[in-house]
């Protein structure tokens, strides 16, 4: 078991050296001069030659790349063009916002899908069957910025219950969530009424009944149990969606998360910022999936064995 | 059953845990250690008694549009850093309400002769850490500043030389009308030399300011408390001031109105009915000084043609430019100096808008039919997107087709720079330098001159407005420099903005600056 | 033979999606929304109906003369609405198209030939992957400057990638089979086995991808347009139009709510269809 998970880890490597590759190189390609774009308006010529020597911007690219990754062996992903701080530093700042946020949501979102997908798995084929999908077809279907802005529009300038944007308090947290989650919600509940289906079907279901197992324990211990494998996945990607995905309701909630720091560097061409950010989220993701992956092994003890075996 | 169980149990604990980990891991202010007095002249804090504060609310929370990103002082050039900055640190001269140059570190300054400027410092003026400033402090800082990114602002400083204590000498290339002005800039606050040399993380946070910086969480807020060790009379009321960044107009509005804060910076327009509405808020409005231009990249065909350009000037709408981006808030100008800068002279006959005189202009040009086809960019917010689109209709009546780039403001500032455009909407803010508008926009060669203007007469002008030493000279020569440029039209002025600033009714603010730049050290929530 | 036994199956999927009463709806919503798209260029001059500044008229409600109001600049928002549906129909097809391309034959290759040269592609495939599209996006756009075309280029890595993976597990099923081993035997020549044999066979899982994907790009699109780097003003992109409406909020609420709902419909209709399609051609759905 160890020993996947070594090689998981180990497998992380190449993934992300990659992904720094291109980011680094696309940021540089962009052909405007993070010197210009830096410097004060009023700088002379000389002034901004002088920023881009200490920019380091005229070595060639690999020796800069190269000069990067030593860096980041080191743990160190550099210093903001634009805020002078440290990189990591100023990721590590806005990630437990994003945290707060993607865990909230995907929380809302399973509290309020999983439920509804088993009863409407139950229910199959009834209105509340399609009243169900229904909703779970809009929630996939709506832009998830443009729920946020609705929801601002009801609760927050007419009914007035919650704040529009910023972190506050926990009351500040509802929206925002409640904007990613419901978009979540909606894959959740079709992924858990399928699941929910495929095994309500199965043979070892009309068995449980016909040994007189009540149906509540029918449905919960031996249903959703085994259910739950693609539940979780399903869970798992929208966690590690959420993570980095949410830069719409960031944007409009203003709430200080860390995909809206990859968007404004990437606007404010701050290549450091952007590449150790675009870094730092992909090595979470991987986490995160490694994280639900043994979470399967923990409810599946055939995937565990395989996982044993494997490493 | 039990699986699930712990399941839940983890999750939630990791829940939790998020939840608790929205810690503050951001600046910490130096803690003043208030020092034993050195001698009668440091400045020991005048303990003001209790009845001369009035009653104040504690904290002083404003919502700001942007968010701090720096505060070494001459390293950055953001509004809000340098509104930040003004608490904490002092220049050696300051503003007042009419932009007159008043003492404040100095005591005077005089052009002793062609080349240097002497200045006499405050004997009694101290930093936050209790120790005393000194022209060794003022030295140190300007030695600084000249090999800074910002010396754009110093031009012509060769050198300081410390005569004593509270004298020192500036040695300039030669005489400037504006030099002085340059020296109430706050990036030029004098920092503290002893603390550079002690080695100390962050020397730039000592200042001889009314607040020293307390807590900043980046993104989040940044809150200065009053400094124990202020050597003046004039000390801060409001024991707190915090900034906090509201990104988005419409939800510092809705905090103005919630409470949460004390003042909302830029309420946009459309929303100000809102706040009229609200018994508790005031909204102040007063003429601004940002000015908003549309320019042409003067080295790129067609657009050196300078006919060309003047039959654009007629062919723009700019009521409807200022109702489009402004609602009406906002007021025009013909010329390219913006208003309230000394010598503003906008009587000149210049272009107003008129489409026939526009089609004249064109034929006279050489485009009788129009059909030209080319590009405006612009910085990717608000009022660029409205002016491009109007500028854009009004632009096709006469025959030209624009199309319109948005571009981030870092990649907007390199493509002007680099001359690959052919039209820009770009605006300038310049309160108390004429120079900085004449200069930094018109002449040859200088990279902010994002037209690529080039003319020897401009240059010229420039110089001798810079350097005449008689009023009515000056005064002609500005005059004729602005009729020449308007004439010339590498660009078209479109508007002044007005400055809007919503507050609590209790909210006492001796004056607002039109470029929004003001000093929150006097500011308090009276109670 | 083979084009016998396509036609009937497109016909009994057809008669199937016909009875699914979702999937209807969302035909019928899509085919009036191409030729509302298509008819919108006729009936309104781009020039004095959709981008004309009218100041003297902004911001008025919904009312008689403008049934869904007008916006900041005085434009009708019904017909910028209506005029509107190409660039997000555009968008969509085009990229979901690209996509197609370029993932089908990615993932054929990876899938038919294994090896190294899966191995090259599929991990080029997980990066790609491991970066959320939106940030994709963004940099591409930020690199090659906002046009229509470029947004294309953007959008449709996520649909490559996607196409990849699903053409590599259909192909991978589909080519250790018998039939295929015996077009091998006659000689063929690898691409014919592979456009004409193994293709036809993954087809289902494809087409049902093509739909939900064409929903993710529009909502794609109109994300980035909201974040400014998308469609140019002044294009009447669904998108852009929310994002002008956002700074009222407060004042002109409708300048939000009805390109959302627009944006909400014809994704909806998409993932009806999509939905509908996938359980006609299912053959192990029970009824």
């Amino acid at each position: 078991m160890l020993k996947y998970i070594l090689k998981r880890i180990m497998l992380m490597i190449p993934a992300i050296l990659a992904t720094s590759f291109i980011i680094y190189f696309a940021m540089d390609m962009t052909g405007s001069d993070p010197a210009t774009a830096l410097a004060p308006d009023n700088a002379t010529e000389e002034q901004i030659e002088q920023l881009r020597e200490e920019l380091g911007l005229n070595d060639p690219i690999f020796v800069r790349y190269g000069k990067y990754m030593m860096g980041m062996m080191k743990g160190d992903l550099g210093t903001s063009y634009v805020t002078k701080r440290d990189v990591f530093e100023t990721f590590m700042t806005r990630l437990p916002n994003t945290i707060q946020l993607a865990f909230t949501a995907v929380f809302v979102a399973t509290l309020i899908a999983v439920p509804l997908g088993i009863y409407t798995a139950i229910h199959q084929n009834t209105w509340k069957d399609t009243g169900g999908m229904v909703f779970a077809l809009f929630g996939v279907s709506m832009p998830n910025f443009w729920l946020g802005m609705i929801l601002i529009i009801i609760f927050s300038l007419n009914l007035k219950w919650f704040p529009s944007g910023a972190k506050g308090g926990p009351e500040s947290l509802v929206l925002p969530a409640v904007t990613v989650g419901l978009g979540f919600a909606a894959l959740i509940t079709r992924t858990t009424r399928s699941a929910m289906l495929d095994v309500i079907r199965q043979d070892y279901m009309t068995t449980a009944r016909a040994k007189g197992t009540g149906e509540r324990d029918v449905i919960f211990k031996h249903g959703l149990r085994n259910a739950l494998i693609p539940i979780i996945t399903v869970i798992g990607m929208q966690l590690s969606n959420a993570l980095t995905g949410s830069v719409l309701a960031e944007t409009v909630f203003s709430w200080p998360g860390v995909g809206r720091l990859i968007v404004d560097s990437i606007a404010k061409r701050d290549t450091p910022m952007v590449t150790g950010a675009i870094i730092m989220s992909c090595v979470l993701m991987c986490v995160v999936n490694l994280a639900v992956d043994l979470i399967y092994a923990f409810f599946d003890p055939r995937i565990k064995a395989q996982y044993s075996q494997k490493g | 059953m039990k699986r699930i169980t712990s399941v839940l149990l983890c999750a939630t604990m990791i829940f939790s845990l998020a939840a608790c980990s929205g810690g503050k891991t951001g600046d910490k202010g130096s803690t003043a250690a208030p020092a034993a007095a050195a001698g009668t002249e440091a400045g020991a804090s005048q303990t003001t008694s209790p009845d001369s504060i009035p009653a104040h609310k504690e904290e002083l929370i404003i919502g700001a549009a942007a968010a701090v990103n720096n505060l070494d002082l001459q390293k950055q050039a953001d509004q809000i850093n340098n509104i930040c900055l003004k608490l904490t640190h002092q220049a050696l001269f300051r503003l007042d309400e009419e932009n007159n140059r008043i003492p404040c570190l100095a005591l005077s300054a005089d052009w002793i002769d062609d080349t240097t400027i002497e200045i006499k410092l405050r004997s009694d003026a101290c930093f936050s850490d209790g120790t005393p400033l000194t022209a060794e402090d003022v030295k140190f800082t300007f030695d600084m500043a000249i090999d800074s990114p910002i010396s754009g602002n110093l031009t012509g400083l060769e050198g300081v030389d410390v005569i004593d204590d509270t004298t020192v000498h500036m040695q300039m290339k030669s005489y400037s009308n504006d030099f002085l002005m340059s020296l109430t800039f706050i990036p030029f606050g004098i920092q503290s030399k002893a603390a550079y040399e002690s080695g100390m993380e962050k020397p730039y946070l000592i200042g001889s300011g009314q607040y020293v910086l307390e807590d900043w969480v980046d993104g989040e807020f940044i809150s200065f408390i009053k400094s124990e060790n202020y050597w003046g009379e004039d000390v801060g009321i409001s024991d707190q001031i915090t900034f906090r960044p509201y990104l988005e107009a419409s939800s510092r509005v809705i905090a103005l109105q919630n409470g949460e804060i004390d003042v909302c910076i830029d309420p946009p327009i459309n929303e100000l009915q809102y706040l009229e509405e609200d018994k508790n808020i005031t909204v102040h409005e007063q003429p601004g000084t940002r000015l908003f231009y549309f320019g042409f990249n003067c080295e790129k065909e067609p657009w050196n043609n300078q006919t060309l350009r003047q039959a654009v000037a007629c062919a723009i709408d700019r009521n409807s430019v200022i109702q489009a981006a402004v609602y009406g808030k906002g007021t025009p100008q013909t010329t390219v100096l913006n208003r309230g800068l000394w010598g503003f002279y906008d009587d000149m006959d210049g272009f107003d808008y008129d489409v026939d005189r526009a089609k004249q202009l064109m034929a006279e040009a050489g485009y009788p039919d129009g059909g030209i086809s080319t590009t405006l960019i612009i910085a990717n917010s608000s009022p660029y997107t409205m002016i491009a689109q109007v500028i854009q209709a009004n632009l096709k009546e006469i025959g030209i087709q624009v199309e319109i780039k948005t571009l981030e403001d870092a990649t907007l500032k390199s493509t002007c720079v680099e001359g690959q455009h052919d039209l820009f909407l770009w605006r300038w803010n310049e309160t108390i330098r004429p120079d900085c508008v004449y200069r930094d926009l018109f002449n040859t060669g200088v990279a902010s001159n994002y037209h690529h203007f080039s003319d020897a007469k401009v240059d010229e002008l420039t110089d001798k407005v810079l350097m005449d030493r008689e009023e009515a000279q000056r005064q002609a020569d500005s005059k004729e420099l602005q009729t020449y440029l308007v004439e010339a039209s590498p660009q078209v002025p479109l508007y002044i903005a007005n400055l809007v600033i919503a507050y609590h009714n209790d909210l006492k603010m001796p004056f607002f600056r039109g470029g929004g730049d003001h000093e929150w050290y006097n500011a308090y929530i009276a109670k | 033979m083979v084009n016998a036994k396509s036609r009937s199956m497109g016909q009994e999927t057809f008669r199937r999606l016909l009875k699914n009463k979702g999937a209807v709806c969302g035909m019928v919503f899509l085919v009036l929304l191409v030729l509302i798209s298509i008819a919108a260029g006729f009936v309104y001059n781009y020039d004095t109906d959709i981008i004309a500044i009218n100041m003297s008229q902004a911001l008025q409600p919904p009312n008689a003369n403008h049934w869904f109001g007008t916006d900041a600049l005085g434009r009708d928002i019904f017909a910028r609405m209506l005029y509107g549906a190409r660039y997000s129909l555009i968008i969509g097809v085009g990229s979901v198209a690209i996509g197609l391309v370029i993932g089908v034959t990615l993932g054929a290759i990876a899938g038919f030939y294994g090896g190294f040269v899966d191995q090259m592609i599929m991990r080029t495939v997980d990066v790609f992957y491991s970066i959320p599209n939106i940030m994709i996006a963004v940099v591409i756009v930020s690199l090659l400057g906002t046009s229509t075309m470029n947004l294309l280029i953007a959008l449709c890595f996520t649909c490559a990638t996607s196409f990849t993976r699903i053409a590599r597990a259909s192909v991978m099923t589909i080519r250790d089979q018998e039939f295929v081993e015996a077009a091998y035997e006659i000689g063929l020549p690898t691409w014919k086995i592979i456009l004409k044999h193994i293709l036809p066979n993954c087809l289902s899982p494809i087409i049902v991808q093509v739909t939900l994907l064409i929903g993710t790009t529009i909502i794609a699109a109109s994300s980035l347009s909201f974040l400014g780097i998308g469609v140019p003003l002044p294009a009447p992109e669904w998108g852009a139009m929310l994002s002008e409406g956002r700074q009222h909020i407060r004042d002109a609420a409708y300048m939000c709510i009805i390109p959302g709902l627009a944006i909400m419909f014809t994704v909806l209709a998409l993932n009806l269809l999509g939905d509908g399609l996938r359980d006609a051609l299912d053959p192990k759905m029970k009824r």
